[in-house]
């Protein structure tokens, strides 16, 4: 046994060949909070990797007349001054195989679930110029989040970039599991990336995913508060090089960057320790770079290409639903529309707390499958007419007859978005709710009975109404054969709950 | 006001100084410190210094080296090498520096400005040593 591993080894060494080559170095002139100014390094290109003696890596990032501003990529206090410090000559990469798939990554590729190694792959950069015009091809396949509120109202499709935004607490990042619980059978690969969030609320995150079986087609990327901001800062980055790696497979991939807000303080920090100017609210002039860069990257490409898609949920925090910040506005006029939640509408019940009237989907409905278009089209304006009249009617008792319908139809439309946490919706039963919902079946049911209803309704329909479901599945709309019998199979369910 | 670099000062210092000498090379080089004060540089003079040593090198052609090894190096291997760096860097003149390290083991590490040419027993072990451990 330990001849066999000797003779391994010598075989080692001997296939070993040593190239000494003109390295090069650079020294430390100083170090301090996660920045290394180095002397030397003439060479260096932006961006690129540098080596310290004690082997922990780091990145060029400022480049000036006598010294380079580097950010360490790990633990800094065992740097000292005068150490040298190596070029590499290679540009921040990260390592992608399919074997990341179910992992737990940090912002440089290395596993932290205790699972062990990742077998190697191929090897990425972490910047990258977004794919051209030429490659890409416009939103057209919807992505289901299982979410009413948004499948319905706020549609997103594959390749699109759609801003999650709130308060704290209001339920950003629920969405966003959500709609990694749902992609389950729907040929989606999901990237999260975890930016200066607590670890315990990353194991919570881990642990559900996993017990729903979503970690098979999910990665997580991870920095975590008590890392340095350079992690942060670069492990949007990393998640989107992964990204890249499935879509060159011709696969469609769902990133969510929870959140860009903390990004964006990783980034001032490290701007403003490398001496750089601040602007406003003290964020570097390039911050608006920082993440518009990042969202180009989500795209959807033609089949020429090799097809595949990036469609990206950025989360933004604000603070007391400001969005007219710095960062909102940046990232809203980014984006491809915005999911506004509201910490009043949280509280009030209404959850997941979507703000309809704020929220937007600039180029969604065209992937919006077409019987959720038909139920609803005109759900969106009737809750706007719902909430004008609703603060009208506080006012006056004596209403006429029609604005009262329109009052109670939009309670019962209140109620069906209404949608507990990890329950996301399959799409036709979506189209089923909507479908009652908007042909007036519910407005006869009392409010507080919807939820009820609706579950029941889902569960009769199935197994009476099999005709629609199966053209809903095949043909993504249905026929006059199939709406008779959702009608008839219905109005049989609701004359039982009535009773 | 932009910041002005030792670099800048020193092609500055360069510049005033170039060509004199005797009294007038001390009137320059006093009124280069009183410009140092006045522009509250003294205490990077350091840095000037070397960035100046660096443009006089450059004019001038001379190379500056450090080699180190684990033995003395004999007479003719120093002149070798030199005339080899003298080659390698089109120089007038080569400007060495030999030091020995025990700890090296053997061969030899050339230094020239911030390239480094590492052919010493203790950094092949140490590369080694890293493939030996590599992630497969």
């Amino acid at each position: 046994m330990s001849n066999n591993i000797v003779e391994n080894l010598r075989k080692e060494i001997e296939a070993f060949k040593i190239q000494t080559e003109v390295e090069k170095v650079g020294k430390v002139l100083e170090v301090f909070d996660g920045i290394a100014k180095v002397s030397g390094l003439s060479d260096v290109k932006s961006s690129e990797i540098v080596t310290f003696s004690n082997g922990v890596g780091g990145v060029a990032l400022n480049l000036e007349e006598d010294a380079v501003g580097v950010i360490i990529l790990g633990s800094f206090d065992k740097i000292k001054e005068g150490e040298e410090v190596r070029a590499t000559g290679r540009i921040l990469e990260i390592s992608v195989s399919d074997s990341i798939l179910g992992r737990a990554v940090n912002a440089i590729g290395a596993p932290i679930d205790g699972k062990g190694a990742i077998k190697a792959g191929k090897s990425y950069p972490i910047e990258k110029v977004a794919p051209g015009v030429v490659t890409r091809q416009g939103v057209d396949q919807p992505v289901a989040t299982g979410i009413k509120a948004i499948d319905a109202i706020i549609p997103i499709g594959r390749g699109q970039r759609e801003l999650i935004i709130g308060d704290r607490q209001t339920g950003k990042t629920a969405i966003a599991i959500d709609a990694i619980l749902n992609q389950k059978g729907q040929n989606m690969i999901c990237v999260y990336v975890s930016i200066g969030q607590k670890d315990s609320k990353l194991r919570k995150l881990q642990a559900r995913l996993e017990d729903s079986g979503a970690m098979a087609y999910t990665v997580i990327v991870s920095a975590g508060a008590s890392e340095p901001a350079a992690m942060s800062y670069i492990a949007p980055y990393s998640g989107v090089a992964i990204a890249e790696y499935f879509m060159d497979q011709g696969k469609d991939v769902l990133i969510i960057y929870d959140d860009l807000s903390k990004h964006a303080v990783a980034y001032r920090e490290i701007s403003l320790l490398l001496r750089r100017p601040p602007g406003r609210e003290a964020y570097p002039g390039d911050v608006f770079y920082l993440h518009s860069r990042l969202l180009e990257r989500a795209c959807r490409r033609n089949a020429k290409y090799g097809g595949g898609s990036i469609t990206a949920l950025p989360i933004i925090e604000t603070q007391t639903g400001d969005i007219s910040a710095y960062i909102p506005t940046n990232v809203i006029s980014i984006t491809d529309g915005q999911i506004f939640l509201e910490t009043d509408l949280f509280y009030k019940g209404i959850r997941p707390a979507v703000n309809v009237g704020s929220s937007v989907s600039r180029v969604g409905s065209s992937a919006q499958i077409k019987a959720m278009k038909k139920v609803a089209g005109t759900l969106k304006l009737d809750l706007a007419q719902f909430r004008e009249l609703e603060a009208f009617a506080q006012f006056g008792s004596d209403l006429d007859d029609s604005t009262k319908r329109q009052l109670e139809r939009g309670k019962r439309s209140v109620e069906v978005l209404k949608q507990l946490q990890y329950a996301p919706v399959k799409m036709e039963h979506q189209v089923v709710t909507f479908y009652a919902l908007t042909k007036g079946f519910m407005d006869d049911v009392p409010v507080e009975k919807i939820k009820e209803f609706e579950g029941g309704l889902i569960e009769y329909t199935e197994r009476h109404a099999k005709v629609f479901y199966k053209e809903i599945a095949e043909s993504k709309m249905w026929t006059d054969k199939g709406e008779e019998q959702l009608k008839k199979a219905i109005a049989e369910f609701k004359s039982s709950f009535m009773k | 006001m932009t910041k002005i670099s030792p670099k800048i000062m020193a092609e500055a210092i360069y510049n005033a100084t170039k060509g004199k000498s005797g009294s007038n090379l001390e009137l320059a080089l006093k009124r280069s410190v009183k410009v140092l004060e006045n522009k509250r540089m003294i205490g990077n003079s350091k840095n000037v210094l070397s960035a100046l040593q660096e443009i006089i090198d450059k004019k001038e052609g001379i190379v500056r080296m450090k080699a180190t090894t684990a033995h003395k190096m004999e007479t003719t291997e120093r002149k070798k090498l030199e005339n080899e760096i003298k080659e390698k860097y089109k120089a007038q003149n080569v400007e060495s520096l030999f030091f020995e390290k025990p700890e090296l083991l053997g061969g030899i590490r050339v230094e020239v400005g911030d390239e480094v040419w590492d052919a010493t027993y203790k950094n092949k072990l140490r590369k080694l040593e890293k493939f030996l451990i590599r992630e497969t």
